[in-house]
């Protein structure tokens, strides 16, 4: 049981082609939540549990936090979407990894799951989740 | 017929904590600055130099703004908490 890579949710492309996801500023709601490496999520998870969620602590509570949408554009042929970098403040958390999903849609959905690679920890302090540059080749969410 | 391929991030994602701290302006400044500007790798190296004295420039730039949003941030609340009767925690905040 742990964490072994990023994964783009199979569920989350079929719902994109049912009009399931609205990534535009003032759409749906996406959040990030957190967890320890106890977690195993793949390709195949479909919605948000609490199962080895990291617990609440400063302004990380349960369900993680809102993200804020960048709305979708395009460079070339590939239209991609972005969020603003997420921090939680005076808390203390050890997370593996994450996972984001929709919050506003009807069973919590999810997008995609992040690894962090190894465990961060913040004591007391700032817990920052950095999205990756918002372009063709980098953006969190890619269509070519 | 048409096929679309949708894209994960393919990186491990950075992260980045604290321990009994907030971020600093500095640290706060190289995020923002890291998300305006992307030097890509396969550009000349003239132009990845131009662009590298640019981002230098504005992190300096961002870096001063940051710390002078703090400070007014500050000076704000000084002034509720002096309005409030409490000029000993209005004087500890100004002194930070």
């Amino acid at each position: 049981m742990a964490f072994t890579g990023n994964f783009m949710c199979t569920s989350f492309k079929q719902e994109l082609l049912e009009g399931v996801h609205d990534f535009q500023s003032g759409g749906n709601t996406f959040k990030l939540a957190l967890y320890d490496n106890n977690a195993s999520f793949t390709a195949a998870t479909t919605a948000y549990t609490v199962t080895n969620e990291v617990g609440d602590s400063g302004t990380y509570a349960a369900g993680g936090g809102t993200l804020t949408n960048v709305n979708p554009t395009t460079s070339s042929t590939t239209a991609f979407t972005d969020f603003a970098d997420l921090s939680f403040t005076s808390a203390t958390i050890t997370a593996r990894g994450a996972l984001i999903y929709n919050d506003t849609a009807a069973g919590d959905p999810t997008v995609v799951v992040l690894d962090f690679g190894s465990d961060k920890s913040s004591t007391s302090g700032t817990f920052t989740i950095v999205f990756p540059t918002a372009d063709a080749s980098n953006a969190i969410i890619r269509i070519a | 017929m048409f096929e679309i391929k949708v894209e994960a991030p393919l990186d491990t994602f950075e992260v980045h904590t604290t321990e009994n701290r907030g971020h600093t302006p500095e640290e706060v400044a190289e995020l923002c600055v890291n998300r305006l500007i992307s030097i890509g790798d396969n550009s000349h190296p003239a132009l990845q130099a131009q662009a590298r004295a640019f981002r230098d420039r504005m992190l300096a730039v961002v870096t001063q703004y940051v710390k002078m949003g703090i400070e007014q941030d500050r000076a704000t609340i000084s002034a509720e908490l002096s309005k409030a009767g409490h000029s000993d925690m209005a004087e500890i905040l100004r002194r930070l």
